[in-house]
């Protein structure tokens, strides 16, 4: 990431790695190198915790963003549902 | 007699299409798709044998079909160009300083305390993470989509999608950062300001 020299990752550097850390397992010394920031910086520890708690919600319950009672989104049109229901009685026949 | 659902199929499309609709297209993001992959999720649904009982198991049963179909629908559209709109969120230079620390009005500054088992219950958090979502270019929220909610692993939704690991290093990146900023704003922010107030 960080082509200079700093032990020290910076915010801009660490918002990529945080999201990286969550895909793939990174090397330890990168690791290491994001524990040493994470102890110094309160926010990139507030946006490590936003992130997990983003996904600790939406593979809790993440179904609940298509149920109907959660959402606003409009469900199948009345002319897609005539269509669907008409594919689903030629094919039976 | 074989346990084929035999219910007619208007009450079929009745009870499960608009939440299959609605699963089809936050992942695909394309309503005419997201149309055929719930006639497809019938058809096969139709065909299947189907041995458990009562409204949810259904309701279960054919989303796993539907699954597979947007497994099926990415594995053929992958090599199709996306329309790829700009990102929508704040760009790094609206986001860091030139030394790379947070800007202040771009920082995550408030805490979110809020658990995610309470979270689940919230009916606004659901709103404002769809709509949130919704704004996602539509490639970003397919890769989000199938990483987030299909738990699909890196290295499967590469191949699914063709993308390198490094693409999708950054727009995962940049989708989180976008879902972030904008719960951010439209949630959490909102009870932030209830709380000062």
């Amino acid at each position: 990431m960080s082509r200079r020299a700093s032990p020290i990752y910076t915010c801009q550097d660490m918002s990529q790695l945080l999201s990286d850390a969550m895909d793939r397992t990174l090397p330890w010394h990168t690791r290491l190198r994001m524990q040493l920031h994470l102890r110094i910086c309160l926010l990139c520890r507030q946006y490590q915790h936003q992130l997990t708690l983003l996904r600790a919600v939406l593979r809790k319950s993440g179904n609940q963003l298509t149920e109907a009672e959660h959402t606003h989104a409009p469900g199948l049109s009345p002319e897609a549902k005539a269509r669907i229901q008409r594919a689903i009685d030629s094919h039976d026949r | 007699m074989t346990d084929r659902i035999t219910t007619d199929a208007q009450s079929l499309i009745d009870a499960h299409g608009d939440a299959l609709y609605r699963f089809a297209l936050v992942r695909v993001r394309d309503k005419d798709a997201a149309e055929d992959l719930v006639q497809e999720t019938f058809l096969a649904a139709l065909q299947g044998t189907y041995r458990e009982s009562g409204p949810t198991a259904e309701r279960r049963w054919m989303i796993g079909i539907m699954k597979h179909k947007v497994i099926d629908y990415f594995r053929r559209t992958s090599r199709e160009p996306i329309q790829q709109a700009d990102p929508s969120g704040l760009a790094a230079e609206d986001t860091f300083l030139d030394d790379g620390h947070w800007k202040p009005e771009a920082a995550p500054m408030q805490a979110w305390t809020e658990p995610p088992d309470r979270l689940i219950e919230r009916r606004q958090f659901w709103e404002a993470l769809a709509g949130c979502m919704d704004r996602l270019p539509p490639r970003a929220a397919q890769v989000f989509t199938l990483r987030e909610l299909d738990e699909l692993e890196t290295d499967q939704i590469c191949e699914l999608l063709q993308l390198t690991p490094t693409n999708f290093g950054v727009i995962l990146y940049r989708a989180r950062k976008q879902l972030r900023d904008c719960l951010g704003s439209r949630y959490f922010g909102q009870a932030q300001e209830g709380l000062n107030a």
